[in-house]
C-alpha cells in the first residue's frame, strides 16, 4: 500500500465518528423536520399524513403568521444595518492596535460570555418604565413623560444589536486590518479628507468583512428566541416564539416544522445573497486585482 | 487609517453603551427594597444569600455543569480525531466533511433543537440528559475541530514522521508527540465547548424537562417569577463569573475570547 492510499484510509477512519455523529444527530433530524412540513398537517387537531403544501399556504395566507414572518425579516435587517453603523468606528479603533485597540476588543467581546438571558434581562431593567434610562432622561429634563420602550420592537432591536454586535465588529476589523495602510495614506496625500478616505477607500475594501458580519447579525437576530421573548413580550413575537408556541403549546408539529423550514431558507438565502453580492462588488471595484 | 478625536469620542460612547446594561443589574442587586427600583436604595447583601441557598438555583447549576462537562468531553472524543484526519491525512471529500462539521453554526440552533426533539420523540427515547448532551455535542463540535485544527496547522508534522520512522506505532506517536504539540488547541477547544454548552438556551429549551433543567432556562423562568432584586443578584454572579473566565482565558491561558465570534 503506498503512502497516499494509506493517508486516505487513515483519514477516513479518523473523521468517520464525527461524520456519523453529525449525520445521525444533525443532518437526518433536520431532513426529517423539513419532510414533516410537507408530509403531514393538522386537521382540527388530528394528524393527517400525505403530501401537501397546506402548512406553507397557511403561513403566508393567515395575517397573524404573515405579520410575524415580516417582522422577523424587518428586525433582522434593521439589526444588521444598525450594527454595521456602530461597528465601523469600533472596528477602526481595533485596527489601530496598541492598548486602546486591545481595550476596545475586550469590551466588545466581553458580553459574548455573559449569558444571553442575563443580557436581555439587563436591557429590560434599563428600558422599563421605572428603569434606569427613564430615570436618567427624566432627571436630565430631557423627557417629561418617560417613553415606554419595553415590550416594543425598539426594545428587541436595541437588545439584539447589543447581543450580536461582536459578530460584525470582529469580521469587519479583520477586513479593515488587511487593507494596506499605504492605500489610505496615498488617498490622503492626493487630497482626500478623512471622511472621503473612509467613504472611497476603507468602506469599499471592507465589503467582504461587512458581508460576513451582516449575514451573521441577520441570521442570529431572526432566529433568536430569548431576546424577543424577554424584551418584546407577547406584543411583538418573532418566528422563534411562533415556532415554540405551535409545537409546545398547540402541538401542531407539521406547521412548526414548516415555519422552521422557512427560517432555514431565510437564513441560507440571506447568507448567499450577502456573500455573493459582496464578492461581485469587490471584483468590480478592484477589477479582479487581489480579489 | 488614523482616527480623529471625534471618532474616538464616538467609540467611547458606544463602549459605554455596551457596558452600561451590564452595570444596571449589579447596582440593583444591592438595593434594600423588596422590589426592583432605580436608583437602588440602601445597601444589602441578603439577595445574594437568598439565591445562593435556593435549592432550585443549586440544582440547575449542577445540571448545567454536568451537562457542559459531558458535552465538552464528548465533543473532544469525536472532534480531536476528526481534526487530525482533516489536517494530517487526506480523507475523501475533505471539503465536504469540513463543511458538515461547521454547518451546525449556520443552521439556526432553534431549528436544530426542534429537529432533534422530533427525532428523539420518533425514536421513543426518554433519556433527557443523554438527549441534551447529544444536542450540545453537535453545537460544540465546530469549536473543538476549529481549535484543534489551528493547533495542528501550527505544529510541525516532521516530528510525528520522525517518531514513526524511529519505530513508534500510531498510538504511541499520538500520545508522546502529537498530544503535546496540540495540547493548547485541545485546552482552548474544551473551554470553548464547555462555555457554549453552559450558555446554551435554544437547544436546551426543546430537550430539557423539569428534572434536567439547565441554568439558562431557569433564569428565563425566574425573570417572570421573581420581582425582588434576587434575580439581579443572580445576574451579577453570572456577570462576575463571565469576567473571571475572560481573565483566566486571556491572561492565564492566552486564549483569545474574540474567537467565539468566528
Amino acid at each position: 500500500m503506498n503512502i497516499g492510499a494509506s493517508k486516505t484510509l487513515s483519514g477516513s477512519l479518523l473523521v468517520l465518528p464525527a461524520v456519523l455523529f453529525l449525520l445521525a444527530f444533525f443532518v437526518v433530524p433536520n431532513a426529517i423536520l423539513i419532510a414533516v412540513s410537507v408530509l403531514a398537517r393538522m386537521d382540527a387537531g388530528v394528524l393527517q399524513v400525505g403530501l401537501n403544501i397546506d402548512n406553507y399556504v397557511r403561513a403566508f395566507s393567515v395575517d397573524l403568521y404573515w405579520m410575524v414572518l415580516l417582522r422577523t425579516l424587518r428586525l433582522g435587517f434593521a439589526a444588521a444595518v444598525v450594527s454595521a453603523i456602530l461597528a465601523y468606528p469600533l472596528a477602526i479603533a481595533i485596527t489601530q492596535g496598541g492598548s486602546f485597540g486591545r481595550i476596545v476588543t475586550l469590551v466588545v467581546v466581553t458580553p459574548l460570555l455573559v449569558n444571553v438571558v442575563i443580557r436581555s434581562y439587563a436591557w429590560s431593567q434599563l428600558l422599563s418604565r421605572q428603569g434606569a434610562l427613564n430615570w436618567v432622561l427624566t432627571n436630565l429634563g430631557l423627557a417629561e413623560s418617560p417613553p415606554q420602550l419595553l415590550y416594543t420592537e425598539w426594545a428587541v432591536l436595541i437588545a439584539s444589536v447589543h447581543v450580536f454586535l461582536p459578530f460584525i465588529v470582529l469580521p469587519l476589523a479583520g477586513a479593515i486590518g488587511a487593507i494596506a495602510p499605504e492605500i489610505a495614506q496615498a488617498a490622503r496625500m492626493a487630497g482626500a479628507n478623512r471622511f472621503r478616505v473612509f467613504l472611497r477607500v476603507i468602506m469599499p475594501l471592507s465589503v467582504p468583512g461587512l458581508a460576513v458580519g451582516l449575514s451573521l447579525v441577520f441570521s442570529l437576530t431572526a432566529a433568536a428566541y430569548v431576546t424577543p421573548q424577554i424584551l418584546g413580550g407577547n406584543f411583538s413575537p418573532l418566528i422563534g416564539t411562533l415556532i415554540h408556541q405551535q409545537v409546545l403549546v398547540l402541538n401542531d408539529w407539521p406547521f412548526g416544522a414548516a415555519l422552521a423550514t422557512l427560517l432555514i431558507v431565510a437564513v441560507l438565502m440571506t447568507n448567499l445573497v450577502f456573500l455573493k453580492g459582496a464578492d461581485r462588488l469587490t471584483r468590480r471595484w478592484t477589477a479582479g486585482v487581489g480579489a | 487609517m488614523t482616527m480623529s478625536a471625534s471618532t474616538r469620542l464616538i467609540v467611547f460612547v458606544i463602549l459605554a453603551a455596551i457596558v452600561a446594561p451590564l452595570v444596571v443589574p449589579v447596582m440593583m442587586s444591592v438595593s434594600d427594597t423588596p422590589f426592583m427600583t432605580f436608583p437602588p436604595q440602601g445597601f444589602t447583601l441578603r439577595w445574594y444569600e437568598k439565591v445562593i441557598v435556593n435549592p432550585e438555583v443549586q440544582h440547575s447549576l449542577w445540571v448545567s455543569i454536568r451537562l457542559a462537562a459531558v458535552s465538552a468531553l464528548g465533543a473532544l472524543v469525536v472532534g480531536i480525531p476528526c481534526a487530525i484526519g482533516l489536517v494530517r491525512h487526506t480523507p475523501p471529500g475533505r471539503q465536504i466533511v469540513l463543511a458538515l462539521v461547521l454547518s451546525p453554526l449556520i443552521v439556526p440552533l432553534l431549528v436544530s433543537g426542534l429537529a432533534l426533539l422530533q427525532f428523539f420523540s420518533l425514536a421513543g427515547n426518554r433519556w433527557t440528559f443523554f438527549q441534551l448532551a447529544v444536542g450540545h455535542i453537535v453545537i460544540c463540535l465546530p469549536y473543538v475541530v476549529r481549535n484543534v485544527s489551528s493547533s495542528l496547522l501550527l505544529s510541525n508534522p516532521d516530528l510525528e514522521n520522525a517518531a514513526r520512522i524511529l519505530g513508534a506505532d500510531r498510538w504511541t506517536t499520538f500520545r508522546r508527540v502529537t498530544w503535546h504539540q496540540i495540547r493548547p488547541g485541545i485546552i482552548s477547544g474544551a473551554i470553548f465547548a464547555f462555555i457554549v454548552s453552559f450558555d446554551d438556551f435554544p437547544i436546551s429549551m426543546w430537550l430539557a424537562d423539569a428534572r434536567e433543567f439547565p441554568l439558562p432556562l431557569f433564569l428565563e423562568v425566574a425573570i417572570a417569577r421573581f420581582f425582588d432584586p434576587s434575580i439581579a443578584a443572580l445576574s451579577t454572579l453570572m456577570i462576575v463569573l463571565a469576567l473571571v473566565m475572560i481573565i483566566i482565558m486571556e491572561a492565564l491561558l492566552g486564549i483569545k475570547v474574540r474567537r467565539f465570534a468566528g
